[in-house]
């Protein structure tokens, strides 16, 4: 009896085409994108970020440092007076900013406690990236510190002083770490750069797409059924047929995202975390952004409908062109720790574009203009599988 | 009222013609039985008319407008209530009225009133709050029929309106449906069920293979060409009673019944008493009427289908 059971169930399985390409061919795609994404992700590709430099002093250790960042890092862009605003929106990763006294100041045996070395970065930057960054520039400050100071001190240091012995009081006094010369920012609309600034636009992206199995499934239960088709013989346009499955969908989306912004704003506090902050956005942008990544995720649902022909297939195929997509996007990894390759791929993900529109909105508090390039791309992508959509409508099953 | 000319109809990649050079018509009024094994062509006619399939050779027209022009312009002169449920499960019976009350342009008091009255005439009112996924399959076989009824349609397609129900509510569809034609609405009907149709036709047509095989009242089809001789035997007395009886045409038995289709110059007189010679007792016998059951049998050559 066992056996019996055991084989209708592997013969369901089997003969379930649909089933088994979301069993099998979901996770090999997976892996492989993932694993591809995730190539560089213990070593970023830090070296390939652009970044410029506003080298303010005259000095022999400022040209020291820089020299050494170019080294370990690629020689800098040529520095242009919009740099604040390229940074702003993403295209220039950071900025090192040299004060005039940096050198000066890094061999004083009491600095006078201003900064004298900014690293300004991308809002979207990762943590991780930012922090490195920053340390070393620490690092590789504190070096030239502690030569000069030794220099300074003995061109040829005792032998007292370098076996750690018997180190004059005047010298042991003497901070070596450069830390309090160097500061980093992450420039934003307002708010601080958190985890939870960075994943909530993705997260809310992902989800927003969400729509697309439960649409389609609604739609082809209505089809089968005959609804649609009884609809079709009393007169009602396809046009109309396919705009009353979209409105909802977007009320649907606008309260998804309402949920999903206050939870980062109110719940993740009250949990331990970070707040998500709306001070100083934009808010007619956001809302730009929001109804084209809706207006993507309905399409995309209306298309899925009209082409598949069984519950089957869209379960199927709506979850796994959705985790495909988002793996792609930069949704479930950052996109600036992809390969190139990857990183290249990921700009035809429509996640990815309501996803960057969302981070200039939330990180780098961009305006309606800053938001028009992935808003298009959105609205195209829609109104292209709208068209698809109509054009593969049937009312009836057969 | 209700035209269909040569139609043909062959869906896209399919080796033979789902419709083939159909043509009948239909008066105001009249319900038309419409007969076809699985797969015979019924649907697809129906579909052409309900609009769901354009019609690729043929014409079809209502009191001489063609059926393009109605379907743009009054679409709602022609309702169908398909084979399946086709309404919304989740919503109450009298949400889905609403609804597909809206989608037909019905408004204001137009709207509400024949909402009752649809609800009234298919006696739902009890259960108007109720589920639609909730009811009983008699109840959703109702709601099927009063959604179709909602824009009073000059031309109403049931198609197999009675399947899944129990005897009652089959008899209270068929009531409804003799009542609706009385008030001058025009209806085809589609069913397996033989005695449905005789109880309720008055024209028939058969189809097979895309094709028509017999189209007529109700009467003309049952009486045409009669030649079949039926009977039963208390007890089989008779020895080599199928050489006997083939000596009179063509000889089947079906059951305990035998059949005996008389070739030419042969009478049903002769027959029976030369069975009883024979020493065979009848129990009863029939001439002179087929029944639907098997003039359908005998034109679709009683082999199954898809």
């Amino acid at each position: 009896m066992l056996f019996a059971l055991i084989k209708k169930e592997l013969l369901a399985l089997i003969r379930d085409i649909h089933g088994l390409t979301a069993l099998f061919l979901m996770p090999v795609i997976f892996i492989i994108i993932m694993s591809l994404a995730l190539k560089d992700v213990y070593s970023p590709p830090v070296k390939s970020l652009p970044y410029v430099v506003d080298n303010r002093d005259n000095g022999r250790l400022a040209d020291a440092l820089l020299s050494e960042w170019e080294k370990r890092h690629g020689k800098s862009e040529q520095i242009s007076t919009d740099w604040s605003d390229r940074i702003r929106s993403g295209k220039l990763s950071y900025a090192l900013i040299i004060e005039k006294d940096f050198s000066a100041e890094l061999v004083a045996e009491r600095p006078s406690g201003a900064k004298q070395l900014e690293l300004i970065t991308d809002p979207g930057l990762g943590d991780g990236v930012f922090s490195a960054h920053h340390v070393e520039l620490i690092m590789i400050a504190t070096e030239l510190r502690a030569q000069a100071l030794l220099g300074a001190i003995h061109p040829v240091p005792p032998r007292s002083l370098r076996s750690g012995k018997n180190i004059p009081p005047r010298a042991s006094a003497i901070s070596v770490s450069a830390q309090a010369l160097i500061s980093a920012e992450r420039w934003s609309a307002g708010s601080r750069p958190t985890a939870v600034q960075q994943n909530v636009p993705a997260w809310l992206v992902f989800g927003m797409f969400f729509v697309v199995a439960s649409l389609a499934n609604l739609f082809l239960q209505e089809r089968q059924c005959g609804a649609l088709a009884r609809l079709a013989s009393l007169g009602v346009p396809t046009g109309v047929m396919i705009l009353s499955k979209a409105l909802p969908y977007l009320v649907i989306n606008g309260l998804q995202a309402a949920l999903m912004l206050a939870v980062g704003v109110w719940l993740m506090p009250l949990l331990g975390g970070d707040a998500l902050s709306l001070a100083g956005i934009h808010w007619s942008a956001l809302l730009l952004v929001l109804l084209a990544v809706s207006m993507a995720a309905i399409g995309l649902a209306l298309a899925l409908a009209s082409v598949v022909r069984t519950h089957a297939q869209a379960s199927a195929l709506g979850p796994t062109v959705n985790i495909l997509m988002a793996a792609i996007g930069g949704v479930m990894v950052p996109k600036f720790v992809m390969p190139e390759v990857m990183q290249r791929l990921a700009e035809f993900s429509p996640m990815n574009w309501g996803l960057e529109g969302l981070l200039a909105v939330l990180l780098r508090g961009s305006d309606m203009a800053g938001v028009l390039m992935p808003t298009l791309k959105l609205t195209g992508f829609a109104a292209f599988m709208v068209i698809i959509a109509a054009a593969f409508f049937r009312p009836a099953s057969r | 009222m209700l035209d269909v000319r040569n139609l043909s109809y062959r869906y896209p990649h399919a080796a033979h013609a789902a419709l083939s050079d159909v043509s009948l018509n239909i008066e105001r009024g009249q319900i038309l039985g419409l007969l076809g094994p699985n797969g015979a062509g019924k649907t697809t006619l129906i579909s052409h008319l309900s609009g769901v399939l354009q019609v690729q050779h043929g014409d079809i027209s209502i009191n001489g407008v063609p059926l393009a022009s109605i379907r743009r312009n009054t679409p709602t002169r022609i309702a169908v209530a398909p084979q399946e449920y086709a309404f919304y499960p989740m919503l109450t019976v009298t949400e889905n009225l609403e609804c597909f009350a809206a989608a037909g342009k019905l408004s204001g008091n137009i709207k509400h009133q024949r909402i009752a009255a649809c609800l009234a005439s298919s006696q739902l009112e009890r259960f108007a709050f109720i589920r639609a996924e909730r009811l009983s399959g008699g109840l959703k076989r109702r709601l099927n029929l009063a959604i179709a009824l909602l824009p009073e349609p000059e031309l109403v397609l049931l198609d197999e309106p009675t399947v899944g129900v129990d005897p009652q509510s089959r008899a209270f569809l068929l009531d409804a449906v003799k009542t609706l034609a009385g008030n001058g609405t025009t209806v085809i009907y589609t069913s397996h069920y033989m005695e449905e149709i005789e109880a309720i036709a008055n024209r028939v047509v058969i189809i097979d293979e895309g094709k028509v095989l017999r189209d007529g009242t109700l009467n003309e089809l049952l009486n045409e060409d009669v030649t079949l001789v039926r009977f039963a035997l208390e007890k089989t007395t008779a020895e080599n009673l199928s050489v006997l009886l083939a000596r009179f045409g063509k000889v089947e038995v079906v059951g305990e019944e035998w059949q005996v289709t008389l070739a030419p110059g042969r009478t049903p007189v002769a027959l029976l008493a030369e069975v009883e010679q024979a020493g065979g007792r009848l129990r009863h016998a029939e001439f002179g009427h087929h029944n639907l059951e098997h003039l359908f049998m005998n034109l679709t050559h009683r082999s199954l289908r898809d």
